[in-house]
């Protein structure tokens, strides 16, 4: 652990999965896991099925439905410590399995990340408390990738904006802490929005509680003086920039998304789409999943779930790119391949041959992923070559691009008409209201009557969950009207006004090449998010000074190349919603010398960008865009709290139960 | 002062020696009769606590309370703490390793006493402990193994959070004696126990219990050595056989020759039995050697680590194998080169030429005796020959070019602390290699047990080691102890911690409170810089709002459910409301825990409906109840919650005015869906209007959908498009061709053409290209594409000829083939326009 070392996810993945072992072989014997539902996925990621078994667990279960069996003395439940609901169940099944075994059991409890007090308060009141072994099982980040780490809290831009629950900040703070503490701070904290600055108000609390805590001597070597590892935090709320993900994301991993949803690196695909699992395969992850009943992936299943990561190097060459150029690298893959198999009948000597064969599995891997991707491609052009598909995305572009929202009006009641899937349509609204301020009262009122009636009374609480979300208003809702509608306004930073930014920041660049792309614009066809454009403005200036002012100009912005944090940006940035901070967190000179002796003379320094609230894949191709073009200079790692999507929003404010259907589901009961 | 030298009090046993180092004289007072005690000492040179072992008669003495005690003694026979004792029985009296005094009573009552005081923790070993009684326990570092009467045994891993656990059961019949084996040193992590039943020994653990098939037993007398790898066993008949502890193989045996059984028998350290009878101490080694040591009085031996101390009423002694380094540098006739560099300190002190000579002589090994006599000098507990040794070093390493100082100066400095700490008023006799396991972290908190405040700061300062928890248990102590008043007592405390990193006050403001000075509890608190530890003990201060306050400040939404929880469960509703109000925090928690309570998720709706009732929040107060209508199973009780809805929203009908018309509309419809399921025997509840409008459509009820639609005034363009999907859906051609006899449609013709083309039905899309050419708005050449995917050729080149698209009507004569008869009409229609 010294201290000059860098960061790496790699670190964080090997930590985690210690302590997860750790924890288990503290439990002799067999043992059952009982496992929430949420962590199945990323707990998965970190430790294959074998694995487990080898730390003695012989079967799985899921919390939530309460069928963990009586076979094992041992029984381990790894939930969240946060959720009321988790204690409860765990109580239950404590309580069930007492009741129906004659042998005693031995119960531990993993809390995952940390063992909480209402958690304690709670089964002390269920009268299980004494009967329970419980340990902290302190996962924060789960690293979805080598430059990506995620809390995934799947329920966080729920929480954060619907329900105002801000545990997801709370968590994300403490692991961005606990970076802090291994790598030294973060020498500058900058950051868009008001959970950003809440966040970066928690990191300095913090920091402040670590100095005062009791392991002051330890802490304060290696973690409280400025890393000189790591160059920036960048926080951005998710908040400043709702219209981003409710576009369609139109690059390869982000149609994936779209289309089959993915969910901790794998996506379930329909089996007569994609053929069965191949046998020869292992698949480990999977056995993890589908392990509740049998740990045997079960046969009949109709669906496969598919490894979506770099550790398939075909895909981390196609994730990124826009759809459109994904057909053609396919083929020149498909082409080389068969090349390099027929190369088998020209090999002459035993030694070409050897040389072949050595290659031969590497070969075979390539086919089956290649074999899967054609067949992704081909499920996602069928989809998005359907007229409905080319409507959405006309408005969508039309919206963003700034032309009059009335126009759409048709359109959308057209798509509506069509009984378009709810999440769609919503979305097409919800960038109508927050890219022009809210909606025409008039217009407001067609819409929820369109809606209502398309879908069902019961979104009534649908439209009330938007309006508390303030993606979908009136223009004469208080809320509302906070938005500054012109350029000039004086009143900032209360909404995010994307006409002014729209031209400040250029987020509409339609020169942009999709097939050798010079912009991040081209993630989403013509459209920069605008999440990651303010990433550009601390990251990039000169960049975006050329393309927002026009070429030619760069030697004038010299001055800007050497600022740091907003300058040379601050106007365009009072324009998006929130709180803007730029703070430097300093240490003792004396430590801030040793340190930089310490790390010598490697001069590549981390940028960590953080998006409160979740990030979508597009917006991840988008940084990893920039991170390439960077990458002489500085590494960007990803933090989030979830990925998210569009549809992943509207689902928060959706209202499933329909009207009439509750004694259907009493009887399915 | 002449010291006596080091070789003073060695005893050979086998090829090794063993020393008996005196620590300190007159332990007790005279009077007190040891024979009549049980004493039992912290491991690493801690406190001992005696108590009087009731099994045996006293003489009544009237000057002295017959009240039963526990008297905690340091090693040097300073009276510590005295702690009353009338809680019965006592059936086992032992130590932590970090100092907590446990002692079980017979119906299985543990008290842990922490910090020497007199305040205990109390918890029970259950599983039957208080019906069967306690018949002996045995401790480990942070642990204890309990025999109950009946021989089941209980195992704590832990005082701090006490499991107790009932191991495997052991067999039926008379414990002989027993021993444990740690749980650090066993294969399955989990602590061992050796018991002796009849003629062999069992192996009890959590989960089994293995016979080891021994024929030599009874043992009276078992115990494991500190590194849990050997076991001795003392037979009825006065043997003592040394084995290993997994019982493979036997390593030795002695005959004592003895009919009197030992009081103790124990390691000392790892290579040597101890057996000790009221005044006698025997030692044995390897291969039965055995060296022998006597007492005058009556003594007890407390085991540690690296050796025992023997104690008894004048003296405290420490027996242990003497360490290899301390035998090259001192051994009787040894020419080490460590032993050459001590001599050649003394001929340097004599002036002597020699010195010079031994140095010459051992020059080539002289960083090892330097090294040797650095180690040896940790080893002493004589200030003059840890002195002598260190010098011996230091001539050494001045001879040497290069040398490595380090452990020098580490010796060094330990030297002073443990030199410190050894002095009788402070009493830790700590060996060299105690202080290492203790540690010094270890060793500042013993000093903190025995109040040796100043001494714990200016080790802590000497060592480098963190001092905050030394000021807190300094200020702890003040307010418990301090007769100052609370003002003074907080400008005291302050004054003195206020800056110093890792001070918790909140610990001193507990036992602030503890004490019952709550208002210096207060005080103490606000200099707390961390918001999250306030908290619990203001909720114990009953500060409740202060306490929300403190949890929303620190963000942890934790502590925030904790308090909500804790004042909900204590505070009438209204109160309840009134302190989360003020909290948008709070109030955010509050709702969403009641959105998800319950095993199944459901909600806690009366508590929302009076939040949102006294918050006025009708909005919201509503979707409870529109929430509560989803839930309703059938169209009545629905439609009642959603008039309760309704009314909620009435007092501001004009700002409500579109809930309110939604709210009635979806009353309506669920009634109107009722009547349609009751109708059509089909069912229709719970769609949407535009799915009702379309299942009607595509049922065929033509004239009843209309009526839905003009009742919830569904938009002309949408009712059209639904149509045409429930008519699609249906493949209801006919249906199709009498639109398409219509003039116009609110959503021009494409979406018939493209929708019934897909559907299969090419002819009928063929009509409706003819309609959207007769609406026009289609770009020139795009009707010829929608004719050519009807396979309608012929129309397709006569659009193309109207339009004198010579590019599509050869791609329409090329489609249909020049031969064909329908080529040739497309050539017939094209010859006159497209001239070649």
């Amino acid at each position: 652990m010294a201290p000059h070392v860098g960061f790496d996810t790699d670190q964080i993945r090997d930590k985690a999965r210690k302590d997860l072992l750790y924890l288990l072989e503290g439990v002799r014997g067999k043992k059952s896991l009982v496992i929430e539902k949420s962590l199945a996925g990323p707990v998965g990621a970190l430790v294959t099925a074998s694995t487990l078994r080898d730390y003695g667990v012989e079967k799985f279960f899921f919390l939530d439905t309460n069928n963990a069996d009586t076979s094992q003395r041992n029984v381990v439940f790894v939930a969240r410590g946060d959720s009321e609901h988790n204690v409860q169940a765990i109580a239950d099944h404590m309580k069930r399995l007492q009741r129906e075994s004659k042998t005693g059991h031995e119960f531990h409890i993993f809390w995952v990340p940390r063992r909480t007090l209402v958690s304690d308060k709670l089964l002390e009141e269920l009268g299980v408390l004494g009967d329970a072994e419980i340990a902290e099982l302190p996962l924060y980040f789960f690293p979805l990738d080598k430059d990506v780490l995620s809390l995934e809290l799947d329920d966080s831009f729920k929480d954060l904006y619907l329900s105002k629950d801000p545990t997801s900040i709370f968590m994300l703070a403490r692991a961005l802490t606990g970076i802090q503490q291994k790598h030294g701070v973060f020498p500058r904290i900058i950051g868009k929005g008001d959970n950003a600055k809440r966040v970066a108000e928690l990191l300095a609390r913090m920091r402040q509680e670590l100095l005062a805590g009791e392991d002051a001597h330890e802490a304060g070597k290696m973690g409280l003086t400025p890393s000189t590892t790591m160059e920036s935090l960048i926080i951005i709320d998710r908040e400043v920039d709702f219209v981003t993900p409710l576009l369609t994301q139109l690059t390869y991993e982000g149609l994936i998304d779209e289309m089959f949803g993915i969910q901790n690196n794998q996506t379930e695909v329909d089996s007569t789409i994609i053929g069965a699992p191949a046998q020869q395969q292992p698949q480990p992850q999977q056995q993890q999943q589908g392990a509740v009943p049998a740990p045997t992936a079960n046969p009949q299943a109709r669906t496969r779930k598919i490894q979506l990561d770099s550790s398939d190097k075909l895909f981390e060459q196609i994730r990124d790119t826009n759809f459109a150029v994904v057909g053609n690298i396919l083929g020149k893959v498909a082409r080389r391949l068969k090349t390099d198999l027929d190369s088998r009948h020209s090999s002459q000597t035993t030694a070409e041959l050897r040389e072949f064969v050595t290659k031969l599995p590497a070969l075979q891997t390539e086919q089956q992923s290649l074999k899967t991707h054609i067949a992704l491609a081909e499920e996602i052009k069928k989809s998005t070559q359907l007229e409905e598909f080319g409507r959405v995305l006309e408005v969508q572009q039309n919206l963003a691009a700034g032309a009059d929202p009335s126009s759409q009006f048709e359109a959308i009641e057209e798509l509506i008409a069509r009984d378009m899937p709810l999440p769609q349509v919503l979305r097409l609204l919800c960038i109508y209201s927050t890219i022009s301020g809210g909606i025409k009262a008039k217009e407001f009122d067609l819409f929820r009557r369109l809606i209502l009636e398309g879908y069902g009374f019961q979104h009534i609480l649908t439209l009330h969950n938007l309006e508390k979300l303030q993606l979908f208003l009136s223009r004469s809702s208080p809320l509302a009207s906070m938005i500054p509608m012109t350029a000039a306004a004086g009143a900032t930073g209360t909404k995010t006004n994307y006409t002014y930014l729209r031209k400040q920041l250029r987020l509409i660049n339609d020169e942009v090449k999709e097939h050798d792309p010079n912009d991040i614009a081209y993630v989403y066809s013509g459209y920069a998010p605008l999440s990651v454009r303010l990433v550009q403005c601390i990251l990039q200036k000169q960049f975006l000074l050329r393309i927002t002012k026009g070429n030619g100009v760069t030697s004038s912005v010299g001055a800007a190349g050497g600022a740091q944090g907003w300058r040379g940006f601050d106007d365009a940035v009072k324009h998006a919603r929130g709180q803007t901070f730029d703070e430097l967190q300093k240490g003792e000179d004396k430590a801030v010398k040793a340190r930089a002796l310490l790390s010598g003379g490697s001069d590549k320094k981390t940028v960590f960008v953080v998006f409160v609230g979740g990030i979508t894949f597009t917006e991840i191709a988008a940084l990893r865009f920039i991170a390439k073009e960077e990458a002489a200079r500085r590494n960007i790692v990803i933090c989030t709290t979830a990925i998210i999507s569009g549809n992943r929003m509207m689902e928060a404010a959706i209202e499933k139960e329909a009207f009439g259907k509750a004694g259907d589901q009493a009887d399915a009961r | 002062m002449e010291a006596p030298h080091p070789t003073e009090g060695w005893e050979q046993v086998g090829e090794r020696f063993y020393r008996k180092i005196p620590l300190y004289t007159a332990i007790f007072d005279e009077d007190l009769d040891l024979d009549n005690y049980v004493i039992a000492g912290a491991p690493y040179a801690g406190a001992l606590a005696l108590y009087r072992d009731e099994n045996k008669l006293v003489a009544y003495q009237p000057s002295k309370s017959s009240k039963p005690t526990i008297d905690i003694y340091s090693c040097a026979g300073k009276l510590m703490r005295s702690i009353k004792w009338d809680n019965g029985a006592i059936k086992g009296l032992g130590w932590s390793v970090d100092e907590k005094l446990l002692v079980i009573t017979n119906d299985g009552t543990v008290r842990c006493y922490y910090g020497l005081q007199d305040d205990f923790t109390q918890f029970s070993l259950g599983n039957g402990a208080e019906d069967v009684g306690v018949n002996s326990c045995r401790f480990y570092d942070d642990g204890m193994v309990a025999l109950l009467s009946n021989n089941a045994l209980i195992s704590v891993t832990s005082y701090d959070e006490p499991r107790p656990k009932l191991l495997a059961s052991p067999p039926e019949g008379q414990v002989h004696s027993w021993a444990i084996i740690p749980p650090n040193y066993t294969l399955s992590r989990s602590v061992e126990v050796l018991l002796s039943i009849a003629q062999t020994v069992y192996v009890v653990d959590a989960s089994e219990c293995e016979d080891r098939f021994l024929d030599i037993g009874p043992f009276t007398q078992m115990s494991v050595s500190p590194n849990g790898k050997f076991a001795a066993l003392y037979t009825e008949t006065g043997q003592a056989h040394v084995i290993t502890s997994d019982f493979s193989t036997r390593l030795s045996e002695h005959d004592t020759k003895s009919k009197i059984p030992p009081k103790y028998l124990s390691w000392c350290g790892n290579d040597a039995v101890v057996i000790a009878w009221e005044d006698e101490v025997h030692v044995v080694g390897p291969n039965g050697a055995v060296a022998q040591f006597f007492y005058d009085n009556r003594i007890h031996l407390v085991p540690d680590t690296d050796g025992v101390r023997v104690i008894s009423n004048n003296l405290c002694d420490f027996l242990q194998k003497v360490p290899d380094v301390t035998e090259e540098v001192f051994g009787i006739g040894t020419e080490s080169p460590a032993s050459v560099l001590l001599d050649a300190v003394d001929q340097l002190d004599a002036q002597s030429p020699k010195a010079d000579d031994d140095i010459q002589l051992i020059r080539p090994q002289l960083p090892e005796a330097v090294d040797a006599c650095v180690n040896a000098a940790g080893q002493e507990f004589s200030v003059h020959w840890q002195k002598q040794l260190l010098k011996a070093a230091s001539f050494g390493k001045s001879v040497l070019d290069i040398y490595n100082s380090d452990d020098f100066v580490d010796m060094c400095e330990t030297l002073r602390v443990l030199n410190a700490v050894r002095f009788f008023e402070v009493g830790l006799p700590l060996s060299y290699e105690q202080y290492l396991r203790l540690t010094p972290e270890g060793l500042v908190s013993r000093l903190l047990n025995r109040h040796e405040y100043l001494l714990a700061l200016r080790i802590a300062g000497y060592l480098r080691l963190p001092t905050d928890k030394i000021y807190v248990h300094w200020a702890s102590a003040k307010v418990r102890l301090g007769a100052e008043d609370d003002d003074t007592a907080c400008r005291l405390i302050v004054d003195k911690l206020a800056g110093k990193p890792g001070i918790s006050f909140e610990s001193v403001a507990r036992a602030a409170y503890d004490e019952g000075r709550s208002r210096l509890a207060t005080q103490l608190l606000n200099h707390e810089p961390r918001a999250g530890r306030q908290v619990p003990l203001l909720l114990s201060m009953e500060e409740d709002e202060l306490a929300l306050d403190k949890a929303v400040e620190s963000g942890d939404t934790d502590l925030v459910y904790f308090v909500l929880h804790h004042l909900r469960r204590k505070l009438p509703l209204a109160a309840f409301f009134r302190a989360v109000n003020a909290r948008p925090l709070a109030t955010a928690l509050v709702e969403s825990s009641a959105r998800a309570r319950g095993p199944n998720g459901e909600e806690d709706t009366a508590l929302l409906k009076d939040l949102y009732y006294q918050d006025d929040r009708r909005l919201d107060g509503a979707d409870v109840f529109v929430r509560e209508a989803l839930r309703q199973p059938d169209a009545r009780t629905a439609s009642d919650k959603l008039a309760l809805a309704a009314k909620l929203l009435s007092d501001d009908a004009r700002g409500n005015a579109f809930e309110l018309a939604a709210l009635r509309e979806a009353a309506s419809l669920l009634r109107l869906q009722e009547a349609l399921d009751r109708d059509l025997t089909d069912s229709f509840t719970g769609l949407s209007v535009n799915d009702t409008v379309f299942k009607l459509v595509r049922l065929g009820y033509h004239t009843r959908a209309k009526k839905v639609a003009a009742e919830f005034r569904v938009p002309d363009r949408v009712l059209w498009w639904v149509r045409l999907r429930a008519l699609v859906a249906k493949r209801d051609w006919n249906e199709l061709e009498e639109v398409a006899k219509g003039k116009k449609s609110p959503i021009g013709w494409v979406p018939f053409y493209n929708l019934i083309l897909a559907a299969g039905n090419p002819r009928l899309a063929g009509v409706f290209v003819g309609k959207c050419v007769a609406a026009g708005g289609l770009e020139p050449g795009e009707a010829v594409i929608m004719y050519e995917k009807c396979g309608m050729r012929v129309r397709a080149a006569e659009e193309a000829v109207r339009h004198k698209d010579a590019e599509g009507w050869m791609r329409v004569l090329q489609a249909a083939g020049r031969g064909t008869p329908e080529g040739r009409e497309i050539e017939r229609l094209g010859a006159g326009v497209f001239k070649r």
